[in-house]
């Protein structure tokens, strides 16, 4: 028996490493370490204030700050019993589509194009003059100015609290970001068709795990259900009647899984799910690219997230420019729970107060915790019959890499 | 001219400082021409060659032996070592869950608590010298930029500003959040440098640049209760990037 470490793993967000057990020549067991810091954030929400907690849990992780602050603020929001206004709920969804596009792009272009490439980073294909790595880290560069402009702020946005937003955009940015909009239109298209291609990923058998994703409205990242792909549908509130957890002792994220089958939550699981919407992309056939097809998933995604900001920046810059933008809060005990989709898959916030408004209990639940199981199985399935070592790590970096992990989100598992 | 030899690297934190990096999109290329990057996990597969760092930035705080034993590795290399960040300074909201770790890892992990080796996070300067400090939560893209110039150019940038946020702000013309629209806005505390960007934007300055010197916060304080906070949010909000409320500063 011996036992290949792929350490550290690289162009993922957070430390990790994947270690695969090779017994008489086969692959035996496979095992991601997530090796990123406990943070333990309940021991830090508990006992504060209602008010604390968005700008607090946005820290769990950089990447995906907007949506965190947007899910806990939505759970308190539930927790009290607020309706906020509805022009802050499309402030909040532009910034959920910059957060989007930003995370997309840089998981496309910055952490996958380097593989299809055969590169050890986006650095060599800047220096080669690469013109998709340039033009993706200009899309890059558009989420984030998105999220500045209805966020406040590139990282953890300042522009979400409890009961709505703290102010509408600049009309003459909204105008600008419109513009801006308008000039990509034609021009993004083909720069995702790169990853439509199954034959510059490595030979994969079909993406396991049952599809996991909000139930969608008529906007694909927020809903009130959760719906699978064995077509049960479950109201958010009782997520842990769905979601078993187990804590493993070699890793700091709890594993998720529905009665023990492995779940699969991201862009694939997503358009799977939410196939014959009107407004859902179209996610072609099961392609040969297994796994991978999660990368034309987001590219698919980037599409829609375009469309949508158009529409978005259009509704806000027709509506009533002195909207009230904040419901009025009246802290008190309550429960709530936030279903909602992240970038890389769904997120859920769960928060109890008490009479005083402060945090009594409080659970995340992160899409990678929810990925971890389905990534061990699918590398368990891809990488059989691969015998050299090299090839071996370097595959399971991609088939890691393909779902598009978010290590820091997944060690933040909280619980109250 | 020769190129820097830097890496980036990350222990306890979000990934936010590091993103800011990722997020000079349009300097990247630049970035590349001057600067040979030994490592940079999240965005390279490049092999760390061990070998000697002209700078190291490292962003989040201590909180396990693994991370003492790497950061002091890092040290030993480095001619120069940047702590950025608030995580990296003064141990940022980590260090709101600094109680009895095993405690709090039993809360979460259950039996599986006992097999995490992990202290109450710290800042690096607890553990090594720090030649160059970034502050903020996030730092901000234009600081990076600043750093990695004077780095290039062999010399120090100035040091990070001994002035307010409230000053950038009143400059910047603002209404002033905390007299004016009576919210509890830390600007008068706070350590200046991100040019107000907050309160700028119409929401409260939450303090993530760290505390300024000579800072008036008994006042402060006195403000902030007179909006109705009672003391325990007070104090919370004033000690969220560190912990403590710097009454010693």
């Amino acid at each position: 028996m011996k036992t290949i470490s792929l350490q550290p793993l690289t162009r993922v967000e957070g430390h990790g490493r994947v270690e695969l057990t090779v017994q008489v020549g086969r692959l035996a067991a496979v095992r991601l370490v997530i090796t990123e810091s406990p943070r333990l954030f309940e021991g830090l929400l508990l006992g504060r204030s209602w008010q604390e907690v968005p700008a607090l849990v946005s820290r769990i992780c950089a990447i995906c700050s907007g949506v965190h602050r947007v899910a806990a603020a939505s759970a308190l929001e539930s927790a009290l019993g607020l309706d906020i206004p509805p022009v802050a709920r499309k402030v909040r969804e532009l910034l959920l589509l910059g957060g989007h596009i930003e995370s997309h792009a840089l998981h496309l272009f910055c952490l996958t194009l380097p593989d299809l490439a055969g590169t050890e980073s986006i650095l060599e294909l800047l220096r080669a003059g690469d013109s998709r790595a340039r033009e993706g880290l200009a899309l890059k560069a558009l989420g984030n100015h998105i999220q500045e402009l209805a966020g406040g702020r590139v990282i953890h946005p300042v522009n979400i609290e409890v009961g709505g937003v703290v102010r509408l955009p600049v009309r003459e940015k909204l105008e600008a970001l419109l513009a801006e909009l308008e000039e990509w239109s034609g021009r993004l298209h083909p720069l995702v068709e790169v990853f439509a291609d199954h034959r510059r990923y490595p030979p994969a058998t079909a993406a396991l795990g049952t599809r996991i994703a909000v139930d969608c409205d008529d906007f694909l990242l927020t809903g009130r259900s959760l719906r699978f792909s064995d077509g049960r549908v479950v109201v958010g509130d009782r997520y842990r009647e769905v979601l078993e957890e187990t804590a493993v002792p070699y890793s700091n994220t709890k594993h998720s899984r529905m009665a023990g089958a492995p779940l699969l939550a991201g862009a694939l699981a997503r358009l799977e799910n939410a196939a014959g919407r009107a407004s859902a992309p179209v996610m072609p056939e099961p392609s040969a690219a297994g796994i991978h097809g999660n990368n034309l998933a987001q590219g698919l995604e980037l599409l829609w997230a375009l469309r949508e900001a158009r529409r978005l920046v259009r509704e806000l810059l027709a509506g009533d420019a002195d909207a009230a933008v904040m419901a009025a809060v009246r802290p008190g005990a309550g429960v709530g729970t936030c279903v909602i989709e992240a970038p890389r898959g769904l997120l859920i916030h769960h928060y109890a107060l008490d009479d005083q408004g402060r945090v009594a209990a409080a659970d995340i639940v992160t899409p990678t915790a929810i990925n971890q199981a389905a990534i061990e199985a699918q590398l368990l399935a891809d990488l059989q019959g691969v015998t050299d070592e090299t090839l071996l790590t370097d595959r399971a970096g991609r088939i890691v890499r393909a779902y598009d992990p978010c290590i820091s989100c997944s060690v933040h598992v909280l619980k109250g | 001219m020769k190129k820097l030899r830097l890496a980036y690297v990350r222990f306890t934190s979000c990934c936010g400082c590091q993103l800011t990096l990722l997020n000079c999109e349009e300097q990247l290329a630049a970035i590349d021409e001057v600067a040979e990057v030994v490592a940079f996990d999240m965005a390279s597969s490049r092999q760390d060659d061990g070998g000697p760092l002209d700078a190291v930035l490292v962003e989040g705080s201590i909180s396990r032996p693994e991370e003492l034993v790497e950061l002091l590795r890092l040290r030993r290399r480095a001619e120069i070592l940047v702590a950025v960040g608030a995580c990296a300074l003064t141990g940022g909201v980590n260090v709101l869950a600094g109680g009895d770790r095993i405690e709090l890892c039993e809360g979460v992990y259950g039996e599986c608590a006992r097999e995490k080796l992990t202290f109450p996070p710290q800042p690096l300067l607890r553990f090594v010298r720090v030649d160059l400090e970034i502050a903020g939560c996030p730092p901000e893209r234009s600081e990076h930029l600043k750093v990695l110039g004077a780095l290039l150019h062999g010399g120090l940038p100035s040091s990070l500003p001994e002035y307010a946020v409230c000053m950038e702000c009143r400059q910047r013309e603002n209404l002033c959040l905390l007299l004016e629209a009576k919210q509890p806005c830390l600007g008068p505390v706070t350590r200046a440098g991100c040019n107000a960007l907050c309160p700028s934007f119409g929401a409260i300055c939450e303090g993530c640049r760290g505390p300024v010197t000579e800072a008036n916060r008994a006042e402060e304080s006195r403000l902030l209760l007179g909006l109705g906070l009672s003391e325990r949010e007070v104090r919370a909000r004033m000690e969220r990037f560190s912990g403590v409320t710097h009454e010693d500063h």
